[in-house]
């Protein structure tokens, strides 16, 4: 094969390689601009990814819905309506597999269980990435804020915006979770 | 070259054993000959150290610096993809040697990983392990291509198997079948096939002869479905295959130790087999017709592959030169699906089938005057002789027998192919003389 296609080939793959993490960007810039923003109460945990790091897996209050609709299985994608609740976090008001016809944001979430007519569902944006040394003690500062049982003290800001959602950051005590561990340090 | 190689020649042109001409033919030749040896030295070295470097830098970042910003952290996952797109860019337009080709792909294929990992932490994008590996890799393939890089092959098939392992058995709760994997090997094997024509001798096709079967082999499981017992019928057809495909006239001249579906075929079906020289599989899959049809698809897919090798051997080779261990999963197909019903014969028939397996070994293997494929015979044999010695109620006598036989077996079939050896050795050395 000639340099020049091989060139041409190569230069194609290399604006491939380029546009797909800069999409990655895009969508999440995406949300975060133009987004509505919501509160989820939860609880962080510390495991970690070989290629990624460090991140604490989050587990929300939110992750079940009382429905009548026998459809749902393991495994299932469905749409979690949200809205926010007197305190200002975000509450179900309804899941189903189709889209619905209310005024209301909605979150993409995997069905994990059904049991006794309620539906327990993972939201999808349940791991925050930390620096390394922090993922362990920002799993111990919230152990260290529940144990006044002050559980509204830690929540997650996510961006919603048509079924995409992006976890902005931590709340414990009303500071992001990276500099609650910073003041923790010293 | 060292100087006493030289000093050797100086010796040999003042003994007149050879004029000063072939010696300095001699020098040329030796000379050419380690500038080979260095280059291909030179270019493992360099594509461990672009492995170290990518490596590196994706540990780097995966520190996750919380002092940088956003922004920065954007640019800093991007600037080892684009320092390793302008490397291996340079080194396809200026033709560079095949040392910078593999060094440049092998920091590129790492700088990607780096590249979308960073992305997914600075987001906190919440995607699975193996999409992550799905993506790398479809970004990556084109790059064999495109380089010609034995380097990146590797990578693509070291982590096309990763994806299929995570996906197929490591997610919990998780059905998934990573029917990717099928995509990422028929982009792999194409390339395969070029450096096959090229250089069969070569070192990478012997890497490659042992990677591609295992990782196959590795992968199928995730493939079986719901029904263990297919599983088995799935890695016995998936052995004949790749058997077969070592049986291939075009590997015919290569050494069994390069010759990966050979080996692993081979052992592959013995073991395998021996499982079924048990009764208490065949009780246990008294529900082995309760089929999930994904299972049953994909046995049968291999079967027809299995098949077609193995008439594409004959054709070329002829039906004399067929051995047992390339008919074996036919065999099983044939006693596991249509004696079913029977109790006891199909036990027995497996059993037959892999003393014949070891016979068969023992013929080739004194034909060939090969002790290794011999013993290898002999220890199918025996093997198979210990299963007994587990569930049979044989008396301890009759037991002790088989195994003083066995014994003998060993000692004496070594002992007269050596004494055979010996003679032919002998005869032709008279002949010379």
């Amino acid at each position: 094969m000639k340099t020049i296609y091989i060139t041409l080939g190569f230069v194609i793959v290399a604006l491939f390689q380029l546009f797909v993490p800069s999409y990655m960007i895009w969508e999440q810039e995406d949300v975060l601009l133009s987004g509505k923003v919501y509160k989820f109460k939860t609880k962080p945990i510390d495991p970690s990814d070989p290629f990624r790091g460090k991140y604490i897996t989050l587990r929300f209050d939110i992750n079940s819905f009382k429905t009548k609709d026998k459809v749902f299985i393991y495994g299932d994608k469905i749409k979690v309506y949200i809205k926010e609740d007197d305190e200002g976090f975000a509450k179900v008001v309804d899941v189903s597999k189709k889209k619905l016809n209310i005024k209301a944001d909605y979150i993409v979430a995997k069905v994990t269980n059904t049991y006794d007519n309620t539906v327990t569902f993972k939201l999808p944006f349940d791991r925050f990435y930390m620096e390394e040394s922090k993922a362990y003690d920002a799993e111990k500062a919230y152990f260290k804020v529940n144990r006044n049982n002050s559980k509204e003290n830690v929540y997650a800001l996510v961006y919603v915006k048509n079924g995409r959602s992006v976890l902005a950051d931590v709340i414990i005590k009303g500071m992001s979770i990276k500099e609650y561990v910073e003041n923790e340090h010293q | 070259m060292s100087s006493k190689f030289n000093k050797e020649l100086q010796t040999l042109i003042k003994d007149k054993v050879i004029s000063p001409e072939l010696a300095q033919k001699i020098e040329q030749y030796y000379a050419t000959k380690d500038i080979g040896k260095s280059t291909k030295l030179f270019t493992i070295f360099g594509v461990l150290g672009a492995l170290l470097i990518g490596s590196g830098v994706i540990l780097m970042l995966a520190h996750n610096w919380d002092d940088f910003t956003k922004l920065t952290k954007t640019i800093l996952a991007f600037t080892p993809l684009l320092i390793g797109q302008v490397l291996t860019g340079f080194s396809i337009l200026k033709k560079k040697s095949s040392t910078w080709k593999e060094a440049s792909g092998t920091f590129l294929f790492f700088a990607i990983g780096a590249c979308i990992s960073l992305i997914s932490q600075i987001y906190n994008i919440p995607g699975t392990l193996g999409s992550f590996l799905v993506t790398w890799i479809l970004l990556c393939l084109p790059l064999i291509y495109l380089l010609r890089s034995h380097a990146i092959v590797l990578f693509c098939i070291i982590f096309s198997t990763y994806y299929a392992v995570e996906v197929g058995y490591w997610q919990y709760r998780n059905s998934e079948t990573p029917w990717l994997y099928f995509v990422f090997m028929l982009a792999v094997i194409p390339y395969y096939l070029q450096v096959l024509k090229k250089s069969i001798s070569s070192n990478m096709i012997t890497i490659l002869n042992w990677i591609l079967p295992a990782s196959i082999f590795t992968v199928l499981g995730t493939f079986i479905g719901h029904n263990g017992h297919l599983g088995f019928v799935m890695y016995i057809t998936l052995f004949g295959l790749l058997y077969n495909i070592g049986k291939l006239p075009v590997f015919e001249k290569l050494r069994v130790f390069r010759n990966g579906f050979l080996v692993i075929g081979s052992l592959g079906s013995v073991i395998s087999l021996l499982f079924f020289t048990f009764r208490w599989i065949w009780d246990e899959s008294s529900s082995r017709f309760n089929f999930d049809l994904q299972g049953f698809y994909v046995s049968s897919a291999l079967f027809m592959l299995s098949a077609i090798t193995l008439s594409f051997v004959i054709w070329k080779k002829g039906l004399k030169k067929v051995n047992l261990f390339q008919v074996a999963f036919i065999l099983f197909w044939g006693i596991y699906f249509l004696l079913f019903t029977v109790e006891i014969l199909p036990v027995v028939l497996i059993n037959i089938l892999v003393f014949a397996l070891g016979v068969s070994a023992i013929k080739i293997g004194a034909d060939k005057f090969n002790f290794k494929i011999l013993n290898y015979g002999l220890l199918i044999v025996s093997v198979l002789i210990v299963c007994r010695f587990f569930d049979t109620g044989m008396s301890f006598v009759l037991r002790g027998i088989l195994f003083v036989i066995v014994g003998l077996g060993f000692f004496l079939t070594n002992y007269m192919m050596l004494k055979k050896q010996q003679k032919i050795k002998k005869q032709l050395n008279d002949l010379q003389v």
